[in-house]
């Protein structure tokens, strides 16, 4: 008799069967793929310090690709690049911050750890379709013979565009205003040429974000060191990208050719090249977490946190998955779901969520795509550039230059100014 | 009839990469599965075990890499066993093909009707195992079989000949079979069945283990020596002219037609006897 079953073994369905296991459920956690993490795409960091608590000192364990020291916020135009940069060797041990991974390996990881609870992982499995009664969710369909599957409760952690949750009336058939489009080549290099060109050591990693990379569609982009290849992508509006007929390897190989980036991917060799989408709402988008008898964690929630600076997916994804297998147990015995909202709700991820809403207008807005980037870097080749014997400029000048030749009005700067901060706050 | 239908099938990463800067070898053991003629093998087993009412057993000689897969027989219903292979996939790949054939055969624990395995494996390559099988059993073989299926109470195989003709035959029992990856599919398990067999231990069978058959000093990149070209002589004028033979003078294309098909073979194989491509001998017997 099966207490719960968890449809995709992401980080959201791993963590959720892992904790449901724990707590002595019968768990089987449904996975497409030939094994978990085969299928699935992502840019490189992962931050675990969310396993704390479930997985004392997972950083010895963690397949870790290198920690990142270092992480640079790169804004570039066509020929421009600021850097803030900054490196603490803190991040470089125990408990650490984020590390760059591969999927396959951490997936595959983390469900071992709830198969090692008691779940039953069955993979190369497509759960096809929800088994309805009343108007309740009581099972699911599946891909293979006999494949029906009944469960006082279901567990959607199959990403984003979750067909369980559209299914289940929960998410429009289609939506693309609120996703983006990631798109990311690994290229290899030889582990002693990523150390030199981005002065690390060892196991020490490097996490860049980029904006103003995208030809003006909204977006990022996006550099990671792994031991031996670098992550390299894009994040773009899906609708815009479209509207913009641009294909999105053209933006990675814009990315590459960029003055600031080819000397770090030169001599690479391309090993792969993924596409995922990402679901980028934000908390005001957020798809439902809940219907009778299932709950909708991770990217299938909408819950990957997008908010300029950070690009957070993996831990919303195990928190939410954490908080569906603890009060999996007292919502089969009451048949409410109100235990997971509100422990989704005292935990991080609707915190930095609800926090953090407005971000991704601000982030995605015209002016911080398209006239920031060209301004701030204006402003400091203006500040920087010796131009003796005339006298330097004064910063103020400099700013309303800047400001001017990217089309910026000052009373938009401020009205930013004041935006930035009341969302960042 | 028979009671035992046995299935060798390998286990392994289908795409292992190669550095080609350093020869390393990476294999990645999420990876492993069996390769389209390893899945016909084990489809075969199956269908003939249940044809017969036999028992199908499933060995694979691997690492713990291969249990996933296993599990995945199990499902469908066949008994596995996995024979340990331990060392770097350098000398697995250097085992000596006669000693692993033994230690099958001695982790089958019995005596088979019938063995079914891949023509040939997708990494090894040699295509001896088969035979080798089939010399410790004392039976006969058939070797690169396209179907494998019962005709009434015979077993019959069918095999490609040169120029695209077959050869049926029938198999006398006991016999060792092996079979290309064509014609079947390896069949789905159910979710039940699926389900049921998703924690199950697969048997690690305790037979001694094959060495290898030479001894692998180190594996590296194959760098063949550069050729010593002679340095080029005669002006660069005059070296181009050689390469592209601009000022030589060449026969004109010929356009032939249009004619029907014999006049057409005619002209052809007039051109090339008219250019030494073919002996005068040869353009009769070719006419004739
Ligand atoms: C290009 C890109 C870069 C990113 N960079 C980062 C980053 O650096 N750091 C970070 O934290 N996040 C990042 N993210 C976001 C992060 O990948 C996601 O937020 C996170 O993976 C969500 O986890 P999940 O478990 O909810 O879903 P997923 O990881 O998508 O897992 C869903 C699982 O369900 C399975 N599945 C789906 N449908 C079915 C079905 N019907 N039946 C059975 N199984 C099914 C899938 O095979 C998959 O294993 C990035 C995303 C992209 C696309």
């Amino acid at each position: 008799m099966t207490d719960v079953i968890v449809v995709g073994a992401g980080p959201a369905g791993a963590a959720a069967a892992l904790m449901a296991a724990r707590d002595g459920l019968e768990v089987v956690l449904l996975e497409r793929g030939p094994f978990p993490g085969s299928k699935n795409a992502y840019g490189g960091v992962v931050y675990g310090r969310v396993l704390d608590d479930v997985l004392p000192r997972w950083w010895e364990e963690v397949p870790v690709q290198r920690w990142v020291t270092r992480r640079s916020t790169m804004v570039l135009t066509d020929t421009q690049a600021l850097t803030v940069d900054f490196r603490t060797t803190a991040w470089g041990e125990a408990p650490y911050n984020g590390c760059t991974t591969f999927r396959a390996d951490f997936d595959g990881w983390l469900a071992g750890k709830a198969v090692e609870a008691g779940a039953h992982l069955v993979v190369n499995t497509v759960a096809t379709g929800l088994i309805v009664e009343g108007n309740r969710v009581v099972g699911v369909r599946t891909d293979r013979q006999d494949g029906d599957l009944r469960a006082p409760l279901v567990i959607a952690a199959d990403g984003v565009n979750s067909f369980l949750a559209k299914e289940a009336g929960l998410l429009p058939r289609t939506q693309a205003k609120h996703l983006t489009l990631g798109v990311k080549e690994v290229l290899s290099l030889p582990r002693e040429v990523i150390d030199e060109r981005f002065g690390v050591r060892g196991d020490e990693g490097v996490d860049v974000e980029l904006l103003g990379c995208t030809r003006g569609i909204p977006g990022g982009g996006f550099v990671y060191t792994n031991r031996d290849s670098l992550s390299v992508g894009v994040v773009v509006s899906l609708e815009h990208l479209a509207a913009s007929k641009v294909r999105p390897e053209e933006l990675i190989a814009d990315l590459k050719a960029h003055p600031a980036i080819a000397p770090w991917v030169e001599g690479a060799e391309l090993k792969e090249y993924t596409a995922h989408l990402i679901p980028e709402g934000g908390y005001d988008h957020l798809t439902p977490l809940s219907t009778a008898g299932m709950l909708v964690t991770g990217d299938a929630a909408g819950l990957c946190l997008a908010a300029g600076l950070w690009l957070e997916g993996v831990n919303f994804a195990i928190g939410s998955g954490l908080a569906a297998g603890r009060t999996a147990r007292r919502i089969i015995e009451t048949g409410d779901a109100k235990p997971y909202r509100a422990a989704l709700k005292d935990s991080f991820v609707l915190k930095d969520h609800k926090r953090l809403r407005g971000a991704p207008r601000l982030v995605l807005s015209e002016r911080v795509q398209q006239r920031y980037p060209g301004l701030v870097a204006d402003l400091v080749e203006g500040l920087f550039t010796v131009g003796n014997p005339t006298a330097k400029p004064g910063a103020l000048r400099l700013l309303r230059g800047a400001a001017k030749n990217n089309g910026v009005k000052l009373r938009h700067l401020v009205a930013d100014g004041l935006a930035g901060g009341r969302v960042f706050k | 009839m028979a009671d035992l239908v046995v299935v060798l099938a390998r286990c392994t990463d289908l795409r292992v990469e190669v550095d080609p800067l350093t020869g390393a070898i990476s294999r990645d053991p999420r990876a492993a599965a069996f390769s389209a003629s390893d899945a016909a093998a084990v489809e075969h087993g199956l269908r003939l075990g249940s044809a017969w009412g036999a028992r199908t057993l499933v060995l694979t000689a691997g690492g713990p890499e291969c249990d996933a897969r296993l599990r995945e027989v199990l499902s469908l219903g066949a008994e596995v066993r996995r024979v340990p292979v331990r060392g770097s996939y350098v000398e697995e790949l250097a085992t000596d093909e006669r000693a692993l054939a033994k230690a099958l055969v001695a982790a089958i624990g019995g005596r088979p009707d019938l063995v079914v395995c891949a023509d040939r494996s997708s990494d090894r390559g040699t295509g001896a195992l088969p035979a080798f099988v089939a010399h410790e059993l004392g039976v006969v073989q058939a070797p690169g079989l396209v179907s494998l299926e019962l005709v009434g109470d015979d077993l019959m195989g069918e095999r490609r000949l040169d120029y695209g003709r077959r050869e049926r035959m029938r198999i006398p029992l006991p016999a060792v079979c092996s079979v290309e990856g064509a014609g079947v599919r390896l069949r789905r398990a159910s979710l039940p069945a699926s389900l049921a067999a998703a924690s199950a231990v697969v048997p690690v069978a305790e037979v001694p283990l094959p060495g290898p058959a030479v001894r692998v000093l180190g594996a590296r990149a194959s760098r063949p020596r550069p050729r010593h070209l002679p340095a080029p002589t005669g002006s660069s004028r005059e070296r181009l002219l050689a390469l592209t033979g601009a000022l030589l003078s060449h026969e004109p294309p010929t356009v032939v037609g249009p004619v029907d098909a014999p006049e057409a073979a005619d002209a052809l194989l007039d051109f090339l006897a008219r250019n030494g491509y073919l002996s005068e001998a040869r353009t009769g017997w070719a006419l004739s």
